[in-house]
């Protein structure tokens, strides 16, 4: 055994990486519970895995077949109608722990020099969680995903000077069609899973190399917390926690299975009580309450300008919030509850 | 190595003459790879129906028909002449429904109404219901783009 590991050791040289992670600590602060929030998400991320890679060994992404083939899925498969509850219900849990991720980091301000990279990278990753629910939504192939993809794809042909190209872009022409089908699927089982995984190597790279943040009131008055070591205390910890979500995911998974709906027709009206996923609620109630014309140009370009300006600024929020203990720290912190708020009601709203 | 008087190192040309030359590869190749993603589809010029399934339709009455990929409605007019809307909505490209008894075109999407002409009335759409033209010509009933035909 021991001849084994010196043989891999003198191969690879992981030795330093692995005394790393053995010697790195974990700051033990009123804060710690959001440290959590990271690994839970990477373990749904892995669910979304594998239970997506086994779907896709059933799943047809033709007009005829997307949607007989999920209903074979949910009817025939063996124990498929789970896989395809824990695959929907997983992806809902892992943006929901992706948003309370991003709301401690941003009310923490641990996002403050040096692990600016850090959150930008996970604002891209964010994006991309997005894009995945966007993606997947369509796949079964009912009415309500054909309604929504209409409306999702064709929101940014509102964008000046590019946003018909986006549009077509997105559709593979000008109308949902069988090209679209085949276009989202490529980007949910290939071109997003590229992408996240290449900036989640870089995300994750980036906090081993900056190590996990202290609270800003410690840092300013120079004191360091207690620590806990990551191996095996923290990591146990973490794995406590992964058993609790994973039952909970699978027992809810089981209680209340997915449905589907039947097979989308491109000619039939848009269904009454289309609602995108609940992450993009408040967008949908944004656009809804957007007047059609303002001055010269449509609501909808207004909305569309707004949405990447507010995008941009939480990109590029770790230089705006650049002197984070002091008084403009504070006034950015009651701004970004306030959007906060405004998101959780429009959403609420969204479903009255 | 630097020859006297060249502002260049031998490394740096070299660099410069690879690092460019892959990088212009990589923007030439960007274009045929654009052209294949943007499909070919355009809407149709025209499409034609048969006169027979429209011709006894009651002044105000609206039938469905395919607009290529799209749902279209032929409206028969009370001077007895038709005209026909694309079945999309202005704003964020749903397929509208006609509900007869309110005589209103609706969207489900983000309530937006028209009125019986395609007029928007009230929601977020900013613009009317597209108007085709209609032309009969023989057993056959003519639906066009304006200007296409």
């Amino acid at each position: 055994m021991k001849k084994i590991a010196a043989w891999f050791e003198s191969r690879f040289g992981l030795a330093p990486i692995s005394a790393f992670m053995i010697k790195k600590e974990i700051p033990q602060t009123k804060h710690t519970l959001w440290y959590y929030t990271g690994s839970s998400i990477l373990l749904f991320f892995a669910i979304q895995v594998v239970t997506g890679i086994i779907l896709a060994f059933y799943y047809q992404p033709t007009l005829e077949g997307a949607n007989d083939s999920v209903a074979r899925i949910m009817t025939e498969i063996p124990l498929g109608w789970i896989i395809r509850s824990v695959h929907s219900l997983s992806s809902t849990c892992m943006i929901a722990v992706v948003m309370i991720h991003m709301a401690a980091i941003l009310f923490t301000k641990a996002y403050r020099a040096p692990r600016e990279a850090t959150w930008m990278s996970g604002v891209f990753l964010l994006v991309g969680s997005m894009m995945f629910g966007f993606t997947g939504y369509l796949l079964p192939w009912d009415d309500l995903s054909l309604a929504a993809t209409k409306v999702g794809t064709n929101i940014p042909r509102a964008i000046p000077v590019v946003g018909d190209w986006v549009t077509k872009f997105l559709r593979g022409g000008d109308d949902i069609t069988g090209d679209t089908l085949s276009r989202f699927f490529i980007f949910h089982v290939c071109v997003l899973p590229l992408f996240i995984l290449a900036i989640l190597v870089i995300h994750i790279f980036l906090i081993q190399r900056h190590g996990v943040s202290i609270p800003l009131h410690d840092e300013v008055k120079g004191r360091k917390p207690k620590s806990l070591p990551f191996w095996p205390n923290f990591v146990w910890r973490e794995a406590a926690v992964w058993m609790v979500l994973l039952g909970a995911l699978i027992t809810v998974a089981v209680l209340l299975p997915l449905k589907l709906d039947p097979s989308a027709d491109t000619m039939a009206p848009a269904p009454e009580g289309v609602k995108p996923e609940w992450y993009f609620l408040f967008l949908f109630q944004t656009l809804k309450i957007f007047p059609a014309n303002m001055l010269f140009v449509t609501g909808e370009t207004v909305a569309v300008v707004l949405i990447i300006i507010a995008v941009a600024l939480i990109f590029f929020l770790p230089f705006i919030d650049n002197k984070p203990a002091e008084k403009k720290g504070k006034v950015i912190s009651a701004l970004a509850f306030l959007g906060l708020i405004y998101a959780i009601a429009m959403s609420v709203w969204s479903l009255l | 190595m630097k020859i006297k008087n060249s502002i260049y190192s031998r490394r740096k040309f070299l660099n410069g003459l690879l690092g460019g030359g892959l990088g212009s590869l990589a923007v030439i190749l960007i274009s045929p790879i654009i052209k294949f993603v943007f499909p070919p589809y355009k809407e149709p010029d025209q499409v034609n129906l048969p006169l027979a399934d429209y011709k006894d339709m009651a002044p105000g009455a609206i039938k469905n028909f395919a607009w290529g990929l799209k749902p279209g409605f032929i409206k028969a007019k009370s001077d007895g002449t038709m005209t026909a809307y694309v079945g999309v909505c202005t704003h964020l490209d749903c397929n509208v429904a006609w509900q007869p008894d309110k005589k209103k075109f609706f969207c489900a999407c983000h309530d937006g109404w028209y009125d019986e002409n395609g007029k928007n009335i009230a929601g977020p759409p900013p613009k009317p219901l597209r108007e085709l033209q209609v032309a009969v010509e023989g057993e056959e009933l003519i639906v066009s783009r304006p200007g296409a035909v």
